[in-house]
């Protein structure tokens, strides 16, 4: 009796919280720019934590971002390092037990924003005023607003040593079943990034996705017999640079990243195409107002032009705001689309779809590759 | 008389105070209860663990709901049918139980004479060696460790580098299943020695004169008399490598190139990455039963070794 | 082995009487000399102790005939070969340890199974031997037993049988009674002794215990410092020892000292202030100069005491004292009775009969005598 009553006691605080947000939000204090809003504006907390991938990542963040916003509004803003994957149960717990989540932002892939968001623990980012002047990508195929708000776009290209291929850029991603490449290349280790491919690679059609991915089944067993190393980002970065491989799938920031570093990396997007996704930023539910308004206005000024192009520049990845320019490197890069032409080749499959199979898939692609 | 202050150390001194403040703030007669409040915090770290078992029993019994990615609310036994049914936990499970007992064996084969010489050794500096290289490893955390095996054994590190200059092509040393189990020897050998020291220690010197003198050569001496009397510091030990190598998570995550996983790998893919924690928790629950079946087997065949308490000792 | 180089060597055995030859051993660790220019030889089935204090040496010479460490110089022969370089797995010689060393992982039987194990006789003989030996030790039916559940005195005759049971050419005892009360110590030094008659093996003890030294030897080393300092049959280390650290270690004796007065054929006169003293240069010690500085060792049960001197009529030498402590152990009663004259010295004495007179009180003044004869002098360096 008293836990139903205390429960019911959290949620309507919580609901209060939120009313009192949309009641903000209604009254435009959002816009940084509006003058008039801030005799209103709520409290500032001393700090905010966004929840980031380390290396390059947080540090085109925080250039891009973290600074800027904190020039503005005078709000510190801490990075947390831990990984996406763990931060997840904690917020979920967090949310669940009605406690204030470890962090106010989580920058996070669009994937596994979108499990967060199908549960329930994300806060909906449809006021957000600079979400006006945002192109498609921004916004959440298959969910219902704003859960999540996509940031940019990333190829996760085939990456290659060009030493490794004397006869030129591989065609196809057929070109990693190279017996010279045996144990010379590499996979994410949940396969993400080659279901895709390997279903175009292995013959099938993309529509039969997920109905029927025997074909990039197949690919990737053709693949396991190339002893792949199976690794995340900053492996693929590392074992370019060490000479461990050759040849991988990877987003092609970490192929970039070994390039930074004076390796001789090039990267393609093979006939059969290459998978497209976004990352984004969302805010997990059960934040003070205060915070909550302030975390909304740091994402906010992340879709702003300024903010984007230094981030972006950094990761070297096309952003959801137009008037971002590539960095010198990557224009006309295929793993930098901006024009419609530049998306013929490339593979979007809906973070829904991509969540509800990610369990079968994972487990597929294990049952391939540990075997 | 005159008192001589050497006869009435200082600990005494220490001991008598806290004895005076425990009978002022304990009165006698609450004396029973002391025992049970000394092992207070062990029953509540044990209690915890209890309550986190049966939660993670009640979850492993549900099953995930991709459209909201919540825990089902009724129970089913699909979780452990899928662990039982699945070629992948099926490859993973034998991997690290063949792993596990590979390690163990090669580790008390190397760990042995390494104590053996630093028990026995009359000469104080190589003990000291001895035992400072054991101890180091220890302020080396795993995951440290497996880096550097990384920088060490790589396609341009020292290994190969050396192999190189005598016109070697490099070699895949990293990345493979050796490559993991080589690792948690490694990692597993001080926890050895130190188990197996004690029992080492505890075999009598004059017991192998006694072996010599009575015809056997060391050889003999070792297979009659040392080793079956280290019986139990063998047991000890490997009881410990075992249940360590069984749930290791580092090693195979980093020296296994992605591909060498154990059971602890695919927990946390579960957990963590597949966002699956009623099979996560299957998978453990099957983990705490394989590794309490093997650990008992092996007390059932050999006997608890040094992790048997018993009152009496002889 | 052929029969006839089998009879060889029996023949050469039985021609050869000495078996174990220590020949100016020493021993240093770290420089300090554990033994120091040990030789001795001993005969073929003797039963030899070598007697010390702790630290004499005596445990560390056993274990260089055993084998264990290396002489720093010197050699030791058994049956005439050297051995300094035979491991002790290749020496025949048995031995028993002070702690035994039994297995504790093996019964009685497999226990003294083992040497035979060791030398990869058959499963038969093996059985044979051990309940023969078993046997010997009376042990017969309790092979099963594991180490732990047998007594301390079963577990000496588990030790001295598997000690024996591969028919060594010597036994070492490396003070195995040290650890016994003294009535099974006692049943013990009589056991061994007749195991080692039995089977006639030449055997060396080593021990602190002169009783046991006494009791159960041939022939008694005693050694101190690292050095031996007599070796001789029981009663003529007894009754002659060479030194006064041999005097003193063996028997209960008391010291007096003189300077020389006079020699005349064996005995020599000597005094001590205004009281005259008489005695025998010990063993092949040459006659004293007339004012050397002397110390006359006598035995306790060589002295006599009453309450009056007339009582000690026949002896030839009398001081007056003071009973100082009384101690009554049963069978006798031991005095020490200080003697003024004599410079407060001590002397003990055994009353063996203290019934048929009262005894004497701390405290009261008595007579002691005994006969120049008894005394051995030595000469102070």
């Amino acid at each position: 009796m008293n836990g139903r009553k205390i429960m019911s006691q959290v949620f309507d605080r919580r609901r209060f919280l939120k009313t009192a947000a949309m009641a903000g939000a209604a009254t435009g204090v959002y816009g940084l720019n509006a003058p008039r809003a801030w005799a209103q504006e709520p409290e500032k907390p001393k700090e905010i934590i966004i929840r980031a991938w380390g290396g390059s990542w947080v540090d085109s963040l925080k250039a891009g971002v973290s600074d800027g916003f904190t020039a503005k509004t005078g709000i510190a803003v801490r990075h947390d390092l831990t990984e996406d994957n763990e931060i997840q149960p904690k917020v979920w717990a967090a949310v669940d037990q009605g406690r204030v989540p470890p962090i106010h932002i989580n920058w996070d892939t669009t994937v596994n924003a979108t499990k967060s968001a199908l549960r329930g623990v994300t806060e909906d980012l449809s006021g957000l005023s600079n979400l006006a002047s945002t192109t498609d990508l921004a916004k959440p195929v298959g969910l219902d607003g704003y859960p999540i708000i996509n940031t940019y776009g990333y190829v996760y290209v085939l990456a290659y040593r060009p030493s490794a291929f004397p006869d030129g850029q591989p065609k196809s991603w057929k070109a990693l079943l190279d017996p010279k490449l045996k144990g010379r290349i590499a996979l994410y280790n949940d396969g993400i990034g080659m279901h895709f491919p390997a279903q175009v690679a292995g013959g099938g059609k993309l529509e039969d996705i997920p109905g029927n991915m025997q074909p990039a089944w197949d690919f990737i067993t053709q693949l396991k017999g190339q002893s792949p190393l199976l690794g995340e980002d900053p492996d693929f970065t590392t074992w370019f640079q060490k000479g461990e491989i050759d040849a991988a799938c990877t987003i092609s920031t970490n192929a970039r990243e070994a390039k930074k570093n004076g390796i001789d990396i090039a990267w393609t997007v093979p006939e059969e195409g290459c998978k497209f996704d976004t990352d984004g930023l969302w805010i997990p539910k059960g934040l003070p107002a205060n915070e909550l308004h302030w975390a909304k206005e740091y994402i906010n000024h992340a879709l702003t032009v300024e903010a984007q192009q230094i981030w972006l520049d950094g990761l070297g990845l096309p952003g959801v705001v137009p008037g971002v320019k590539p960095p010198q490197d990557l224009v006309n890069d295929p793993s930098y689309p901006t024009k419609p032409e530049d998306f013929k080749n490339l593979i979007r499959v809906s973070a829904k779809i991509q969540t509800e199979n990610q369990s079968e898939w994972f487990s597929k692609f294990k049952a391939i590759m540990q075997g | 008389m005159r008192q001589t202050p050497a006869a009435y150390p200082l600990t005494w001194r220490i001991m008598d105070g806290l004895e005076a403040f425990v009978a002022f703030a304990w009165p006698a007669r609450l004396g029973a209860a002391i025992p049970w409040l000394m092992l207070a915090p062990a029953l509540l770290l044990v209690g915890l663990l209890v309550i986190g078992l049966v939660q993670i029993g009640d979850v492993s019994f549900r099953t995930l709901d991709p459209s909201t990615y919540r825990m089902s609310e009724n129970y089913t036994i699909a979780n452990y049918q899928r662990a039982f049914t699945e070629s992948l936990f099926a490859t993973v499970a034998t991997r690290s139980l063949l792993g596990a007992l590979i390690v163990t064996v090669v580790t008390l084969v190397l760990a042995f004479p390494y104590t053996y010489l630093m028990v026995r050794t009359p000469n104080a500096m190589l003990r000291k060696l001895l035992l400072t290289a054991l101890f180091l490893p220890f302020f080396i955390g795993q995951v440290v460790r497996a880096y550097g095996w990384l920088i060490i054994l790589g396609n341009q590190g020292m290994v190969n580098e050396a192999l190189g200059l005598v016109g070697v092509e490099p070699l895949r040393l990293l990345y493979n299943y050796p490559a993991v189990l080589f690792g948690l020897v490694q990692y597993m050998l001080p926890f050895a020695v130190l188990m197996l020291a004690p029992a080492l220690s505890a075999i009598p010197e004059e017991l192998e004169a006694a072996a010599e003198s009575l015809g056997a050569n060391w050889v003999r001496t070792f297979t009659h008399v040392v080793l079956p009397l280290a019986r139990p510091g063998l047991v000890g030990a490997g009881l410990v490598v075992l249940t360590l190598s069984l749930t290791d998570f580092a090693m195979p995550a980093i020296l296994g190139g992605g591909s060498q996983d154990f059971i602890a790998n695919a927990i946390y893919d579960q957990f963590f990455r597949t966002s699956d924690q009623g099979l996560g928790s299957t998978l453990a629950l099957l983990l705490v039963a394989a590794g309490s079946l093997l650990v008992g087997l092996v007390i059932a065949l050999f006997g608890a070794g040094t992790l048997a308490l018993s009152r009496v000792r002889r | 082995m052929p029969r006839e180089q089998g009879r060889d060597v029996e023949a050469m055995r039985e021609s050869r009487p000495v078996l174990v030859s220590v020949n100016d051993v020493s021993m240093a660790y770290n420089g300090a000399y554990a033994v120091r220019s040990a030789s001795f030889d001993l005969e073929r089935g003797r039963f030899l102790t070598i007697l010390g204090p702790s630290g004499s040496g005596k445990t560390t010479l056993l274990r260089l005939i055993a084998g264990f460490g290396r002489a720093t110089s010197g050699e030791i022969f058994i049956n005439g070969q050297p051995v300094s370089a035979v491991p002790p797995h290749k020496r025949s010689i048995g031995m028993v340890f002070q702690r035994l060393a039994l297995f504790p992982h093996l019964t009685a039987a497999e226990n003294v199974a083992f040497p035979l194990k060791m030398r990869r006789h058959d499963a038969t003989t093996i059985a044979g031997k051990v309940t023969r030996f078993l046997e010997l030790v009376k042990l017969g039916g309790l092979g099963g037993r594991r180490i732990h559940e047998l007594s301390g005195g079963q577990q000496q005759r588990v030790a001295i049988a598997r000690a024996l049971v591969f028919e060594p050419d010597l036994l070492l005892l490396d003070e195995p009674l040290a650890a016994l009360d003294r009535k099974l110590r006692e049943d013990m030094q009589l056991e061994f002794r007749r195991i080692q008659r039995e089977l006639g093996v030449t055997t060396i003890n080593v021990t602190h215990d002169q009783r046991e030294a006494l009791v159960m030897s041939d022939e008694v080393i005693v050694m101190d410092a690292g050095k031996i300092q007599q070796k001789a049959r029981p009663a003529e280390t007894y009754r002659n020892p060479r030194n006064a650290f041999v005097a003193n270690f063996i028997g209960v004796t008391g010291f007096v000292e003189g300077t020389a007065t006079s020699v005349s054929g064996g005995l020599v006169r000597m005094s001590h202030g205004n009281v005259e003293l008489a005695g025998i240069m010990a063993g092949d010690a040459a006659p004293p100069r007339i004012g050397q500085s002397l110390v006359g060792a006598i035995r306790a049960e060589q002295v006599r005491i009453a309450a009056d001197r007339r009582q000690l009529g026949g002896l030839d030498t009398i001081v007056t004292g003071e009973i100082a402590e009384a101690i009554f152990e049963g069978e006798r009663i031991v005095y020490e009775v200080r003697v003024a004259a004599l410079g407060g010295v001590i002397l003990r004495v055994f009353d063996h009969d203290p019934a048929e007179h009262s005894q004497f009180e701390p405290g009261a003044h008595v007579s002691l005598g005994w006969n120049a004869s008894d005394v051995r002098l030595y000469g102070m360096d």
